[in-house]
């Protein structure tokens, strides 16, 4: 019997994962509504892979638990495991089986019969675009469309809640965009719980994003909101012609960040005044050429939180 | 149902992987080829041997040209002194030359007369080929002892014991052919199962609804129908080479197929404690192939000294051959290799008893 699930498709409490000395999970507490996109966004290593992990049932927690749609995993992985769906950050299939094979393999185990196998795969393939290639080996498939089988393997048994672990990763822009239409097709249908290091694929994708650094998510929210809690600190971005450092000194000794690369100055603080700095460049003899104040991008979030840069 | 799936899986993997089948198949049945190509000769051998006669008798020269050209497969060439054989000898013109002294025909002579003699032949043989020269010995041994009436010591039975038929060289190593095969069954069962923890498809498939046992027996499953396809192929193979097939071919799979089940037990075992496939490859060709050995796939064990048949004999392979070849060549029934039979089943269900424990130990972690 299912707990009360408050709503939420994924719920973790407290959870945490050590290896040895390493702390991986660091009690994050997070949940996912139904029909929601989440994505973990953080750089390799941040505990992503290892938090769906546990979520799968596949590693146990050190302290703490999760309930996927009430059910919790440490309790109920069996009923888990029947309503979960995973496309895992390899690309995971069955290299001497052909695509039809993989997907009904999937199907079987999760205890799909023959003719609602056969009608699923038929419309996987179609939506792949792999229905000329169904009878090819998998080994012969480019990254691409193996990554694609992976996320229809997910998806072929009708799963209530998907987690996609690093969807992208390793496919040229073309591959990544087709995925992304996939995924962002998906929206409603399902809860999704997506890991990714792309600030990009967080951005287009995601309902919310929750920024995971060290094991613990260090912010949450959409993405506006994220950008927004940025506000508070402007940059400003100015071209300008005969800028010398002399020129700039006054604004440096006013602004917190002033950053002087050739013709370019790059401008932050809580506040700034458009007007003044113009004047003040223009008094110094520096033509102003253009001036923009510069919209906060989720990396800028993220080097704000973290204090690093989110790594490729 | 999730085993089947999975069996059917993990069958598929295995037959369609070119490197796996031509291990699981081809190389078994090249190297039953290959001994069944070289022995199956039945012309006898041939020797060359030099004869120098420094006796020089009537006895001497009737030894010499009479009684050694009769010895079928020796071709007898007479020379005047020792420095021209040995040349021959060295140039591998002859396996052997024999001197024989002054004084043979007097010796031959007084034991043809029942007094005491000492017949004494010189003897130098090629000693780069040790099986060769053995054989010369004996023959040599053999005709004068006939040549001289020298009574043999030992009497011959001349009654064929047990075989019923005449026996070559692919009926004595058919059954060690095959289960040389089924031992590669160890290197193979490991592999499937590495590689799919390595590449993630272990994990991917533990996140469904899938229990350890359905795992275990999708693999056992897949092992054992592969197990049954190689028996099949390889007894046939040895039949078509001429393996004759004397006494119950039902039982003879029942020793193969326990054998074969203790292989992947071996197997699931080795894949348990390897971290890798780089790791569990070498570590499965490791055991299977001086076990190979041991257990006579490719010559007779009963030459060996008798520490090392004890260590072959606490394997199931040494049994299975010894029971397959009683069954196969001899012909004999459940009651010569029952002992054989209830080794191979405690084994078995041991082996894969402690392959299941490590397994799901693995898995667990």
């Amino acid at each position: 019997m299912a707990s009360p699930d408050n709503g939420f498709a994924v719920q973790t409490l407290n959870l945490s994962r050590k290896f040895g000395d390493l702390t991986a999970v660091d009690g994050i507490d997070l949940g996912i509504k139904k029909g929601e996109l989440f994505a973990l966004l953080g750089p390799n290593g941040a505990g992503k892979t290892t938090t769906i992990n546990i979520l799968c049932c596949l590693l146990k927690p050190s302290g703490g638990t999760a309930r996927i749609m009430g059910y919790d995993i440490l309790k109920q992985p069996f009923q888990v495991k029947e309503i979960i769906g995973v496309s895992p950050q390899e690309t995971v299939t069955s290299e001497h089986l052909n695509p039809r094979e993989n997907l009904e393999l999937i199907g079987r185990l999760h205890g799909m019969n023959a003719s609602q196998l056969k009608t699923k795969t038929q419309d996987f393939l179609k939506t792949m675009g792999l229905e000329s290639r169904a009878k090819d080996q998998v080994r012969k498939f480019s990254g691409g469309m193996k990554r694609r089988l992976t996320i229809m393997m997910a998806l072929v048994h009708d799963p209530q809640v998907v987690f996609l672990d690093e969807p992208t990763l390793g496919l040229d822009p073309q591959a990544r965009r087709a995925v992304w239409e996939y995924i962002n097709k998906l929206k409603r249908e399902k809860t999704i719980l997506l890991t990714t290091h792309y600030m990009d694929e967080a951005d287009f994708l995601a309902d919310r994003i929750g920024i995971m650094d060290e094991g613990k998510i260090a912010a949450l929210g959409t993405s506006h909101e994220l950008k927004n809690s940025l506000l508070e600190k402007q940059t400003m971005v100015i071209q300008a012609q005969d800028l010398s450092p002399q020129a700039v000194e006054p604004i440096r000794t006013k602004y917190a960040e002033v950053e002087l690369t050739g013709d370019t100055l790059k401008i932050s603080d809580r506040q700034l005044s458009f007007q003044e700095i113009v004047d003040t460049l223009h008094a110094a003899g520096a033509t102003v050429r253009s001036a923009y104040i510069k919209e906060p991008t989720l990396d800028d979030v993220f080097l704000q939180i973290t204090g690093k840069e989110l790594r490729e | 149902m999730r085993l089947l799936a999975l069996a059917s899986r993990a069958l598929k993997e295995t037959y369609r992987d070119p490197l796996a089948l031509g291990f699981l198949l081809g190389f078994p049945l090249v190297f039953m080829l290959l001994f069944g190509a070289i022995f199956s000769g039945n012309e006898a051998p041939s020797f060359a041997i030099g004869v120098v006669d420094q006796d020089n008798t009537a006895v001497s020269q009737a030894f010499a040209s009479q009684a050694l050209p009769m010895v079928p497969g020796l071709e007898v060439s007479s020379y005047d002194d020792t420095d021209t054989a040995l040349k021959d000898l060295k140039f591998g013109e002859l396996n052997a030359y024999i001197v024989i002294p002054p004084g043979f025909g007097q010796q031959v002579a007084q034991n043809w007369q029942g007094e005491k003699a000492d017949i004494t032949l010189n003897m130098t043989y090629d000693e780069s080929d040790v099986m060769i020269s053995q054989q010369l010995i004996t023959i040599i041994n053999e005709v004068t002892r006939a040549f001289a009436r020298i009574e043999v010591p030992v009497t011959v039975d001349a009654e064929p014991i047990h075989v019923e038929n005449q026996i070559g060289y692919i009926d004595f190593i058919g059954p060690g052919i095959i289960t040389f095969g089924l031992l590669i069954l160890i290197p193979t069962s490991a592999r499937t199962i590495v590689r799919d923890r390595e590449k993630g498809m272990l994990s991917r498939l533990l996140t469904t609804p899938t229990r350890p046992v359905d795992f275990i027996g999708g693999y056992s499953l897949s092992n054992v129908a592969i197990t049954v396809a190689q028996i099949v192929i390889f007894v046939f193979g040895a039949w078509a080479m001429g393996m004759d097939i004397v006494g119950n071919l039902g039982l003879a799979f029942i020793i193969f197929f326990l054998a074969g089940l203790c292989s992947v037990g071996i197997g699931m075992v080795i894949a348990s404690l390897s971290r890798s496939e780089t790791q569990a490859e070498p570590l499965a060709w490791l055991f299977s192939m001086p076990l190979a050995m041991l257990s006579g796939c490719w010559f007779s064990i009963e030459l060996m000294p008798s520490y090392i048949r004890a260590v072959a004999f606490a394997f199931p392979y040494a049994h299975t051959i010894e029971a397959a070849r009683g069954v196969l060549i001899r012909g004999v029934g459940l009651e010569a290799v029952g002992t054989d039979l209830l080794f191979l089943v405690g084994w078995a269900v041991a082996i894969f008893a402690i392959g299941i424990i490590l397994f799901r130990r693995s898995m667990r972690s």
